[in-house]
């Protein structure tokens, strides 16, 4: 009897702890398949497709191998039917192409706080003034960053077929001419399983 | 032992009773009961929500936080409902991607055959995902979030598609089973005839020509001509008699080859009109291998059914418009309700013969006492379902106006009163009132101006 019950407190206890959830680390770098929605892999892959694509163009190569380009990011228009946030993709192919050491970036996300600081460096009265930044020297944009992101998607009762295209423009802003342009197909499909909980 | 049986009887009655309504709250009391504790008192801005959070946890959760995602809109609280509806898509999604043949379905679906079909959890109809997906690019409209608007616009034309596609598959499947179980819908038409009359001249229960129409809007105010000719044309076609949309058409294809109206910008008036009407529950016939038995059935009556009035948009210069009638919501939901006729008379043959059966064995097994309380149990569960998003309008409607850019002073009238706005208009941008009509007062909200390029 006390066996039993024993046992049956064993079973429990395994039980019970079975259904407790858990907290892991994962790779970040891993194949996520969760849904079919946008999700980190793919931006992964758009973001090492770009820089590569870019890094090897034969002009982009000729271009960067004496200077390092002065770049801007504008932005990345979401034409989906997800809420996607698309400057994390530029901010992925940004930091790519700065570590490469190939290229340098203006960020106008933060003109504002830098114009602030400027002021503050030049009237408050408080830097030394042999130190502080002037106003009117820094470096302007040769090239624009910009694209878009759209996708078809398909559904029925079974399957859903989402398709994302990706495209980024590098512009050089004098000329107006387009220097390099790269695009990332992605395919993703569910299938609904006909058994389940 | 007359006494044990019967009182195991109960106990397993009870028991069914309250598995199933662990899964859902309308199993005993009517949904359209529960809905006036929320309806009551919106337009005059206190928005009861306690219920419907308590609701949100449940099996009908999407239909609560659909609920709940209006009426804190209609509340004038924009976080509420944003995340309200994206806990609704959440709910979709899960619908979307579930195994076809899930086991916990075959438990709640053995509960429904039991009791009545309010145990199977509430799956949201096409037309209420369509307006989800509405009102929450509204919501994003309001807080000046212009890609998030498209986002949603863009979702809900996904599922007008997705529905269009489904929609014909479907009611080919269902027709198809209600013939194997050798029940004839047609045989039953007088019953529904009232239901024909409340769907009118709806053709399709999804075609949402309000929305299309808002997202025509959108895109034109944005220059992105392309998707709103397509979407103006669709709104067309549902209506295919609305002058003002082939103006809107016209206006649009002369866009598309760089000749838009200059010195000017639009207003449009988006009007919704009252309730959509709740569902009632009658008495049908149905016949069964034992005989013809009846049920409780959900209907529409064309009484409940308010007539469309429209709104009058006065500028002080003299420009004025009128609403027009886009979208049909009650009758969206009557055409739904019909389709759904072969599935639900299915399983209420199913049902019925369930019920026959248990009564039959009490009575040969316990005599009257056994046969007393399952008669019981079966009257006491004979409940129509009659579950469905009744926050909604009973009409969508909409009215535009081309007026010179600057400010201007509105008016606003409808048969059940009036308002008078200062409104900016831009040049070739985009200026949306939404006017809600609530029994008890009228809502309206401009939303930001919307213009240049996405």
């Amino acid at each position: 009897m006390v066996r039993v019950l024993s046992l049956a407190a064993l079973a429990m206890a395994l039980l019970l702890t079975g259904c407790a959830s858990k907290v892991d680390y994962g790779d970040a770098q891993a194949r996520e398949t969760v849904t079919t929605d946008f999700g980190s892999t793919d931006l992964q892959m758009i973001a090492a497709k770009m820089v590569d694509d870019m890094m090897v163009f034969p002009p982009i190569v000729d271009m960067t191998r004496d200077r390092r380009p002065v770049l801007f990011v504008d932005r990345v228009k979401n034409k989906t039917s997800e809420h996607i946030d698309t400057e994390s993709i530029t901010d992925t192919i940004q930091t790519k192409l700065i570590n490469s050491g190939k290229f340098r970036f203006v960020d106008m996300s933060v003109v504002n706080r830098v114009r602030e600081q400027l002021e503050y460096q030049q009237d408050s009265g408080m830097v030394d003034q042999a130190t502080a930044a002037q106003m009117g020297r820094q470096i302007g944009a040769e090239f624009m960053l910009y694209g878009n992101l759209s996708s078809i998607v398909k559904r029925d009762d079974s399957t859903k077929d989402v398709y994302y295209k990706f495209t980024l423009k590098l512009l050089n802003i004098q000329s107006g001419i387009i220097e390099w342009s790269g695009e990332k197909e992605i395919r993703k499909t569910r299938k609904r399983s006909l058994f389940g909980l | 032992m007359i006494w044990s049986f019967a009182r195991n009887t109960l106990l397993c009655l009870l028991g069914a009773a309250l598995l199933s309504g662990c899964a859902t709250r309308s199993l005993f009391q009517p949904y359209p009961d529960q809905a006036r504790g929320w309806k009551s008192g919106l337009g005059a801005g206190a928005a009861p929500t306690s219920l419907l959070d308590k609701g949100a946890d449940s099996a009908d959760g999407v239909l609560y936080l659909q609920e709940l995602g209006r009426v804190t809109q209609l509340d004038g609280d924009i976080d509420g409902s944003r995340a309200a509806f994206d806990r609704v898509f959440e709910h979709y999604r899960e619908t979307d991607e579930a195994a076809r043949l899930r086991a916990t379905g075959l438990v709640t679906g053995a509960g429904a055959l039991m009791v009545n079909d309010n145990a199977l959890p509430y799956v949201a109809p096409d037309y209420e995902r369509i307006y989800a997906h509405a009102y929450q690019a509204l919501n994003y409209w309001q807080g000046d979030d212009v890609t998030g608007t498209a986002v949603e616009l863009r979702a809900a034309a996904e599922e007008q598609r997705v529905a269009a596609a489904r929609h014909e598959r479907e009611i080919a499947r269902a027709e198809q089973e209600a013939d194997r179980q050798g029940i004839d819908p047609d045989r039953l038409d007088g019953y529904f005839a009232g239901l024909d009359v409340a769907a009118g001249t709806v053709k399709a229960s999804f075609q949402n020509a309000w929305t299309f129409y808002l997202s025509a809007l959108f895109w034109e105010a944005h220059g992105e001509y392309n998707d709103a000719l397509v979407d103006y044309k669709k709104a067309l076609e549902i209506h295919p008699g609305a002058d003002w949309i082939k103006e809107d058409v016209t206006r649009v294809s002369r866009a598309l080859d760089g000749r838009y109206p200059r010195g000017q910008g639009m207003v449009a008036v988006l009007y919704e009109q009252g309730y959509v009407p709740p569902r009632r529950e009658i008495s049908l016939p149905i016949p069964t291998p034992h005989g013809i038995f009846a049920v409780a059935f959900p209907t529409y009556d064309v009484a409940d059914k308010p007539a469309p009035r429209s709104l009058t948009v006065r500028a002080e210069g003299g420009e004025q418009a009128s609403t027009g009638v886009l979208t049909d919501v009650g009758g969206l939901a009557a055409r739904h309700l019909r389709e759904q006729v072969p599935a639900m008379l299915v399983r209420q043959a199913l049902r019925a013969t369930g019920k026959y059966n248990l009564q039959k064995k009490a009575n040969d097994d316990f005599g009257p006492v056994g046969a007393f309380l399952t008669q019981l149990f079966n009257l006491v569960s004979e409940r129509a379902d009659l579950r469905t998003w009744l926050s909604l309008p009973a009409y969508g409607q909409a009215a535009r106006l081309m007026l010179p850019p600057g400010e201007h002073r509105l008016q606003l009238s409808t048969p059940g009163g009036g308002a008078s706005l200062t409104v900016p208009v831009v040049e070739r941008g985009l200026t949306v009132i939404h006017v809600v009509a609530l029994p008890d007062g009228l809502l309206t909200r401009v939303l930001p101006v919307q213009e240049g390029s996405l």
